[in-house]
């Protein structure tokens, strides 16, 4: 009897809560960063301000379903990183909280959110991703047309990702109706269909396929390229001539954060000057939306590509229609 | 034990009146049910069905409407059919060769050790393994001369899942074959019977009921999948689970994707039926207190031996052809391009990794035994106990493991991110998730168990004086315990691997190995993540070496005590 006591104990001890309190002096974030850029650059802040930051890496389609979920009573306090259309989602929602940080006077207005939802703290353009053994192996040069990924020597060989799950998908989407208007634009796709191995579930998920050259070529945001680049994989990155529509890396405070004074210090930080040199100098792979830091890297550099301007409200408005357009065209 | 069984069973009488323990433990298992299974779900299909104060499926009709969704569908009991089938059928080859067929130890020790490989590595992982092989440019097809086949889509899924779950497979069968007494097989070999036809009309008749649960276990475990789909199925083959991640992820849907997981109950619900009306009311007692010595195994044909210890070996041989690449993707600098050797990437786990490391421990060490109690519990409960409720019981204990993980995860957000029970950022949550999530294994096994234990085995207990908790800790749960201690040991592993439900519940305070694995993987740290997942290979396989030892210890103390008493 006593034993069943003690087994009935136990079995009830697993639903006593125990609830989890934050001290002050702390900041608590998501970043859709990888952890590998966020580790620096959360270490970096801390060391600039004192205060110790807690941190998880989620994509950003899992960082927002978390956000949501938890609005009642937010868990952290900021975000670090994801794409503005993300942020875009999330003010639908209501889980952001406005602030102007003190450096937004010197990031273009195109890169903020108008009601201040959101900062952009780095910019992403779209590039080209090649197996340059691929290429040898075939005697072709590296893509610097989209128009050059239909050649059928690509066939079965490129790997991008699907638009239902990745913001790089529909960016693709956005340059393509940019550069050829909509119609247009789905044809190519349809076109380039038949040359995909596979449409991956992440943005970056082709990009490891083509280093290893299981895969040919696909089209990434330049941090994901750029990364592969420099693990020391054969691989050549390329801008098409027609041009590429970027994506807006950004920040922001979510409504209700526990730490609210430190939330605005460290979007202070991450909207100066001393934070665009830090992710210069450390090879974090994003050009600074900062108009006054000096971008070191020739693939980072802005007059070596075309880029197409894409308003971020106009993205979110067109997203669902077109990622509809390409599951009825294209995939199917 | 070998003296006469008493010829009647004592007096019908209220079995609460039996029992007195009865009431709490039933009381104390529907309490934790309610709160942590049925609680969490009924928000979650609140806030998935009710709009504006009004019941409205709009979020489901909206989906079936969608051809890409209804196509996940089909694709979705396609697999699991194809999955269960395949799994329970090499599960049984395995467990037919560990219990049937006189190996050496060593090889069936080498067979048990290289099938837990699949189980505890998380899924990513071995996917990732599997394309490098027979993806596009595989080095496997290469090395046969293969062209290119089509991986990506149903092959590349149904593989990589069945060689993920036959292990459980294997862990169900071979407790239940261990436990059908080969006198029975001998009896009929020496009435003349042919092997082949000893295996069609005794083992295989007895053994129904662990094929039946492997089969619902497999099935119901493909079917809320994600993670495999994820990465192989690609997007001419979408499944349900993906969809439902996809849209929630993805689209930002969270209502839509939860109603696609609703829709995931019905074919689980539907197997669960169908496996109850199998294995149905027949008896498969084989354990009646009545047995003599075990005699020595029969040899049961060449070819047949042959064959299933070929097929052991082959899928063997495979096994460990895939976790040799991901030791080797964990020690080269960068694959394919720089071979040499480093230590590096397991520097960065042990230092970066370490608080992972420490947290997923804890957790698991924590939820495994909390959830051996529960699956002794309700399995006894529900099988043994005849009450109001008990298939309920049964049901709602299977509940979380038949949904999708990422819908349990965001349910559990949901219902417990507020008072009155704000657990979200804990221990307590993750633990409880596994416990109630995974502990589905050791139940069906200690259902399945039951099922061959003779209830006059317990009705002597009772008759000669023993109460009923006496009784249940004496006799039943030794005989149970090697059921409880393979679920122990699956949950242990699952809480040590799962990765669907683990996305949304872990908190900057209580980080694990797999979510680890994952952004390694999402931030193309390639050789990082095989680090990270020989390192969790390496702690599991340390950890049920543990778990063995202290078994047997527990089993000869229990022995020991049930000889004096």
């Amino acid at each position: 009897m006593n034993r069943v006591r003690i087994l009935v104990a136990a079995l009830l001890m697993v639903a006593m809560a125990g609830s989890a309190a934050f001290a002050s002096g702390e900041l608590n974030a998501y970043s859709i960063m990888p952890e590998k850029y966020a580790s620096q650059v959360f270490e970096a802040f801390t060391a600039e301000t004192g205060i110790k930051v807690n941190f998880m890496r989620f994509s950003s389609g899992e960082a927002l379903a978390r956000v949501v979920a938890e609005k009642n009573n937010p868990q952290v306090d900021v975000i670090l990183g994801g794409p503005a259309d993300t942020y875009e989602a999330g003010i639908g929602e209501g889980v952001f909280e406005a602030y102007r940080p003190a450096g937004a006077d010197m990031i273009p207005e195109k890169f903020r959110s108008p009601d201040n939802y959101w900062t952009g703290i780095g910019i992403i353009p779209l590039v080209f991703l090649t197996n340059t053994n691929f290429l040898k192996e075939k005697g072709l040069e590296a893509p610097v047309s989209w128009n050059d990924l239909l050649d059928p020597a690509y066939k079965n060989g490129l790997q991008m990702a699907d638009t239902r799950t990745s913001g790089t998908a529909t960016e693709r989407i956005y340059s393509l109706v940019k550069i050829w208007g909509e119609d247009e634009a789905f044809v190519y796709q349809k076109k380039l269909h038949k040359n995909i191995q596979m449409y991956t579930k992440s943005g970056a998920g082709g990009a490891m396929p083509i280093a290893t050259g299981q895969a040919a070529s696909g089209i990434f945001y330049i941090v994901d390229a750029l990364d592969i680049q420099q693990q020391g994989y054969p691989v050549a990155l390329t801008y098409p001539v027609e041009g590429v529509s970027y994506g807006i890396e950004g920040s922001g405070i979510l409504k209700g954060a526990k730490n609210m004074e430190n939330a605005k210090k460290y979007m202070d930080w991450v909207s100066s000057k001393a934070f665009a040199q830090f992710i210069v100098d450390k090879k974090i792979n994003y050009i600074p939306t900062r108009t006054d830091v000096e971008v070191t890297n020739p693939a980072l550099d802005l007059s070596k590509m075309k880029l197409i301007e894409v308003d971020v409200a106009w993205k979110g408005e067109k997203r669902k229609e077109y990622v509809e357009r390409w599951i009825n065209e294209v995939i199917k | 034990m070998n003296s006469k069984a008493p010829l009647s069973v004592p007096e019908r009488v209220s079995p609460f009146k039996r029992d007195p323990a009865l009431l709490p433990a039933l009381a104390a298992v529907w309490v934790s049910l309610a709160v942590f299974v049925l609680y969490p779900v009924i928000r979650l299909f609140l806030v998935t069905f009710m709009a504006e104060g009004q019941l409205s499926f709009a979020n489901l009709t909206a989906a079936l409407s969608n051809w890409y969704d209804r196509q996940a569908f089909v694709n979705s009991l396609w697999l699991a059919a194809a999955v269960s089938a395949a799994g329970t059928l090499l599960g049984y080859v395995y467990a037919f060769a560990v219990t049937r067929i006189a190996l050496p130890p060593w090889v069936k020790w080498l067979l048990g050790a290289v099938t837990i490989l699949p189980l505890i590595s998380p899924p990513f992982t071995s996917s990732i393994a599997l394309t490098l092989s027979l993806g596009p440019n595989g080095i496997l097809l290469k090395l046969l001369g293969v062209g290119n086949f089509n991986f990506y889509g149903f092959w590349g899924t149904w593989l990589s899942e069945t060689l993920t779950y036959f292990p459980v497979a294997f862990m169900t069968l071979a407790a239940i074959l261990s436990a059908v007494d080969p006198n029975l097989e001998d009896a009929a070999l020496s009435l003349g019977a042919s092997p082949g036809r000893v295996f069609r009309t005794v083992t295989l008749p007895l053994s129904i009921p662990g094929i039946a649960n492997s089969v619902l276990l497999l099935f119901a475990g493909s079917l809320a999948d994600f993670a495999t789909p994820l990465v192989l199925a690609g997007h001419n083959f979408p499944v349900l689970p993906t969809q439902a991640y996809l849209q929630i992820t993805g689209l930002y849907d969270l209502r839509g994707g939860a109603a696609l997981s609703f829709l995931l109950l019905v074919p689980a619900m539907a197997v669960y039926v169908l496996q109850r009306f199998w294995v149905g009311k027949k008896s498969y007692v084989t354990i009646s207190g009545k047995s003599g010595a075990r005699s020595a195994f029969k040899s049961k044909g060449r070819l047949a031996e042959g064959l299933v210890t070929g097929v052991c070996f082959f899928v063997t041989a495979f096994i460990l052809y895939l976790y040799s690449l991901i030791l080797w993707g964990a020690m080269v600098k960068v694959w394919g391009v720089d071979n040499s050797l480093t230590l590096e990437n397991f520097r960065y786990v042990f230092t970066h990794g370490r608080k992972a490391i420490l947290d997923t421990l804890s957790v698991a060490a924590v939820a495994t035994p909390l959830g051996g109690l529960l699956a002794v519990v309700v399995g006894y409960l529900s099988q043994r106990k005849k009450f109001f409720g008990n298939r309920a019981m049964e049901f709602f204990s299977l509940l979380n493991y038949a949904l999708p993980g990422t819908v349990v995860g965001i349910a559990y957000i949901i219902a417990f991110n507020e008072k009155p029970l704000h657990i979200t950022g804990t221990m307590t949550i993750l633990v409880a998730a596994y416990m109630f999530r995974y502990s589905s294994a050791g139940i069906r096994a200690v259902i399945a168990s039951l099922h061959q234990i003779d209830p006059s085995v317990e009705e002597a207990s009772a008759s000669l004086g023993a109460s009923a908790a006496r009784t249940f800790f004496r006799v039943t749960v030794p005989l149970v315990i090697p059921a409880v201690l393979m679920g122990m040991r699956y949950l242990f592993i699952l809480s040590m691997t799962a990765i669907s439900s683990t996305i949304f519940l872990v908190s900057v305070k209580w980080n694990l190995l797999t979510t680890r694995i994952l952004e390694c993987m999402t931030e193309l740290q390639f050789a990082q993540a095989c680090a990270f997942s020989v390192v969790l290979i390496l702690l599991v396989f340390a950890a049920t070496a543990v778990m063995a030892g202290l078994t047997r210890l527990a089993a000869r103390r229990i022995s020991g005590e049930g000889g004096r008493g």
